[in-house]
């Protein structure tokens, strides 16, 4: 691959119990661009998502093997700090979740868990962190509203934001319009093409056209085995396995 | 084969019938309604019985003169019935307790729903049912004993009966009724919450501090609100324990002073007081005010669980009961509540080391708290956390090993099959046993009837409505009222107004009144349950209500509702409160020929071993530890058969 990878794995492996979920998985993900994770349900896409950010720690009973390296540092070497890593890898869920606070506090939760107590300092990344979201001109008048009180798509959007107010270098989504109508799936969309500037971004999706529409690099998972990776044109375009044209053509999944 | 004619009469047979199993429906629905109604009908009898008789002295002393009198004396030359110093005791002793109990339970609490591995919380969760399963007039004896004895000791006191003692026993018994109501709060809380922290590289600490504790708040300040309930509405160890001076605490921090509450005043004069007289009225004015304040503690938790009951079910979306800006207000209040306390704990502290420690490390966390790294910070509260499981698990093994220990020597075949000689020094305690049984086969043969029957027509024959409301109102109101309360009503109606005389089957109604709710709950839960593709599915195959219940809902409902019928037994087994003016007597040589002979029970044994007899060490110890078994064990057996049923269901 010609850019610069962020993060590598290799030979990844992962077993929930005795099910084998990630079968050798070797893949580059490209510094600042968005790479799309695409297959059948139950592939291990968000499994493998879940593996970038060390979420799969919470479940009991998972084994993993093999390398994971962000920016040449293995994430799950002993000396890796879960914490730093996750404030390095952010992540927006399926379904949005917002905390039962106010618009004002969910974005700025990051920043003070991280250290941040000056109020002037905290008003600037929220303001920013919205912006970004392009949220701001929803909510300016109403920063101190219940989170819980915005539509689904606002909420996914304040998710979105609360990600980048403790600006992280990747952000991992994790069928972030799954829960979404359209107009708010389009927003998101137009979202994710500005973020890569800053940011690179890795998006799991069982949406083709959404696949094709945001990324730059695809990756085609089926049964835990990632069976081919590339630009986003050429898997669409020339697949090189059977597979990967089979499932893009909709014969099956 | 039928021939036609013979099928013709067939359905005119069951059309006939049609119109009886019509008839049969309605009436089981009726006696169904009858049951339900049951449980308000109790509610409004206590507060009938109770005004009736209190009303005297509210008429002769005034409302307010009743409430804020300064002094109570009603067996001066000249009575005085001010129970303003009661009431001062009862607010302080729980006020104590609570202080003790709420940072120990909720940092237990935390410990099992966030950072217990499953196999500690194997260990944790059945040793705090335990906890929650001791008889009341077992704590009592063994803050008696112990707790007291330790009191006296360290602070160099002539007694140790004192607030101090009362509000530790207190806040001990309060411990399980916070955490597991905590615990469920805590759990849940959406995992969605969790993973969005941790994701944004908040440490587990700050995801627990920051997120998931306000987000499981209500649940916690309703768990709070109950183990207070508890506090307020308990009567035999806090009466054995508390000194009963009834006196406010000189200066008011006086931790060491006694104090006498609500509950005590009505276990201690009760038993003595001329029927009719000022002081009896006075004593029912007592209780009144005793329901009262209960009543409006224990509906105010019920509300608020309920409403995060709805919450859970209606989510997302829904505003959260308490607003965010009014919780970080609640918040703050309980900071600066904290800082009082820590006050009234400098000021009380007689020891001048104490006061310069607790000074040391407040200033040192206050000073220390930016300085220290994230990590450190998690280490500490991880650590403070760990303890307080620890200081949980540690009272329940000192508790348990105490009475096992010294109980151990007095089991003797003698002790479980002779009765009591000499005050009960010597001898056993047959008849008590017996007297037990007897009590608790009486109540639950009364409450179970009357209990299933109120959970059926609650889940099966209603929808949620005006009716039910007030059904469930009653239930909880009578699950919120003090045990002393039945007590008393048992004494004022059953013993005195129907004429039944200190008898069994006195003390059977009114322990049955006291485990209805219980009874009512547990079955209710299990009848909810069922799936309702059971019940659809019995329905359209023709069956009748009344036959899709009894074939296919309640059968599999038994495992649950057998187990909270045990669990009411070993509550009824323990209590002392219900049955001291209404059931037993402490000495008899016989068992009893009908139920309304009067009879033995263990508790009340205990209760009079441990306070009025003097030098009988060992079979008191020998008594609470068979207490303790019979109890405990009725709690194994309603726990095994829930497990096994639990496992059988897994498959």
């Amino acid at each position: 691959m010609s850019e610069s990878a962020i993060i590598t794995t290799q030979d990844l492996n992962l077993w929930y119990g005795g099910k084998h979920a990630l079968q050798s998985v070797s893949m580059h993900i490209p510094k600042n661009r968005v790479t799309a994770l695409i297959g059948p349900s139950g592939c291990g896409k968000s499994t493998l998502l879940r593996c970038f950010n060390r979420l799969n720690d919470l479940i009991d009973h998972v084994k993993i093997t093999g390398e994971i390296t962000l920016d040449d540092e293995n994430i799950h070497d002993r000396k890796t700090d879960v914490v730093s890593l996750r404030k390095r890898v952010g992540m927006v869920f399926q379904k949005p979740n917002p905390f039962p606070k106010s618009i004002y506090d969910n974005i700025a939760f990051g920043p003070r868990v991280h250290g941040v107590r000056n109020k002037t300092d905290l008003d600037r990344i929220v303001e920013e962190s919205l912006k970004r979201a392009a949220l701001w001109d929803e909510v300016k008048d109403r920063l101190h509203d219940p989170a819980l009180a915005l539509s689904g798509g606002q909420q996914q959007r304040l998710c979105i934001a609360r990600t980048l107010a403790v600006e992280p270098e990747v952000i991992l989504m994790d069928e972030p319009c799954s829960a979404l109508d359209p107009i708010a799936t389009a927003k998101i969309e137009n979202l994710i093409d500005m973020l890569k500037e800053d940011y690179t971004v890795i998006i799991v999706t069982h949406n083709m056209q959404q696949a094709a529409r945001v990324s730059d690099y695809t990756g085609f998972m089926y049964l835990g085995k990632l069976i081919e990776c590339g630009k986003t044109v050429q898997i669409f375009e020339h697949p090189k396995e059977e597979l990967t044209e089979n499932y893009i053509t909709g014969r099956f999944g | 084969m039928k021939s036609v004619p013979e099928k013709q009469q067939d359905r005119t047979a069951t059309a006939g019938s049609a119109r009886q199993i019509r008839l049969r429906e309605q009436l089981t629905k009726a006696v169904f309604f009858c049951t339900a109604s049951f449980a308000v009908i109790v509610v409004a009898f206590i507060l009938l019985f109770l005004l009736r008789d209190g009303y005297p002295i509210f008429a002769a002393e005034g409302i307010l003169p009743f409430l804020l009198g300064p002094s109570w004396a009603p067996t001066a030359v000249e009575p005085q019935y001010g129970i303003f110093p009661l009431i001062a005791g009862t607010l302080l002793v729980t006020l104590g307790a609570m202080v003790f109990a709420v940072p120990l339970s909720i940092g237990c609490a935390i410990y099992i729903a966030e950072l217990a591995s499953p196999r500690v919380k194997s260990i944790l969760k059945p040793a705090i049912e335990l906890l929650a399963g001791i008889p009341s007039v077992v704590y009592g004896f063994f803050g008696l004993i112990v707790l007291t004895n330790f009191i006296r000791v360290t602070f160099d006191l002539p007694s140790g009966e004192t607030w101090l003692a009362a509000s530790v026993l207190l806040g001990i018994m309060a411990l399980p009724t916070i955490i597991s109501v905590s615990e469920d709060a805590i759990t849940a809380v959406p995992r969605e919450y969790r993973e969005g922290s941790l994701a944004i590289g908040a440490t587990r600490w700050q995801t627990i501090s920051q997120v998931i504790v306000p987000a499981a708040l209500s649940g916690i300040a309703a768990a709070i609100i109950l183990g207070i309930g508890r506090a307020v509405g308990e009567t035999m160890a806090v009466l054995m324990v508390a000194g009963n001076a009834a006196i406010i605490p000189e200066p008011i921090w006086n931790i060491l002073s006694p104090v006498r509450t609500l509950t005590g005043t009505l276990g201690i004069e009760m038993g003595e007081v001329a029927v009719g007289s000022d002081h009896y009225s006075a004593l029912f004015g007592v209780a009144v005010v005793l329901l009262v304040i209960t009543l409006i503690i224990n509906l105010s938790a019920v509300a608020i669980l309920r409403h995060l009951h709805e919450g859970r079910t209606a989510r997302p979306g829904k505003k959260p009961l308490i607003p965010s800006h009014i919780s970080d207000g609640i918040i703050t209040i309980v900071k600066a509540a904290f800082l009082v306390l820590l006050l009234i704990l400098l000021l009380a502290a007689t020891p001048w080391y104490v006061a310069v420690l607790i000074i040391t490390l407040a200033g040192a966390w206050y000073y220390g708290r930016d300085r220290l790294s994230r990590g450190q910070i998690e280490t500490i509260s991880f650590g403070l956390i760990v303890a307080s499981a620890i200081i949980v698990l540690a009272i329940l093994i000192i508790i348990l090993q105490d009475i096992i220990i010294n109980g151990l020597p007095a089991l003797s075949w003698e002790f479980l099959t002779q009765p009591p000689r000499d005050l009960g020094r010597e001898g056993g305690i047959f008849p008590a046993i017996v007297g037990t049984l007897y009590l608790v086969t009486g109540a639950i043969l009364i409450a179970l009837p009357l209990g299933v029957g109120a959970a059926i027509y609650l889940v099966e024959y209603t929808r949620e409505g005006r009716i039910t409301r007030i059904i469930r109102t009653g239930v909880d109101l009578l699950n919120g009222t003090p045990s002393i309360v039945f007590g008393l009503f048992g004494f004022a109606f059953i013993v005195l107004y129907l004429n039944a005389g200190v008898s069994m089957i006195a003390g059977q109604i009114t322990l049955a009144l006291m485990v209805l709710p219980t009874i009512i709950r547990t079955t209710e839960e299990s009848l909810k349950s069922i799936p309702q593709s059971l019940r659809e599915g019995s329905l359209a195959l023709g069956a009748t209500q009344w036959q899709t219940i009894s074939q296919v809902v309640i059968p599999p409902a038994v495992p649950g509702i057998v187990t909270g019928a045990i669990l009411s037994i070993g509550r009824a087994a323990g209590e002392t409160a219900p049955i001291m003016f209404t059931a037993v007597v402490f000495s008899q040589r016989f068992l009893p020929d009908s139920v309304y002979d009067p009879v033995m029970a263990l508790p009340y044994h205990l209760f009079i071993l441990a306070t009025n007899v003097p030098g009988s060490a060992t079979n008191k110890y020998g008594t609470a530890l068979v207490l303790l078994l019979l109890v405990v064990g009725f709690y194994a057996v309603a726990i095994l058969i829930r497990t096994h049923f639990q496992k059988k269901i897994r498959g």
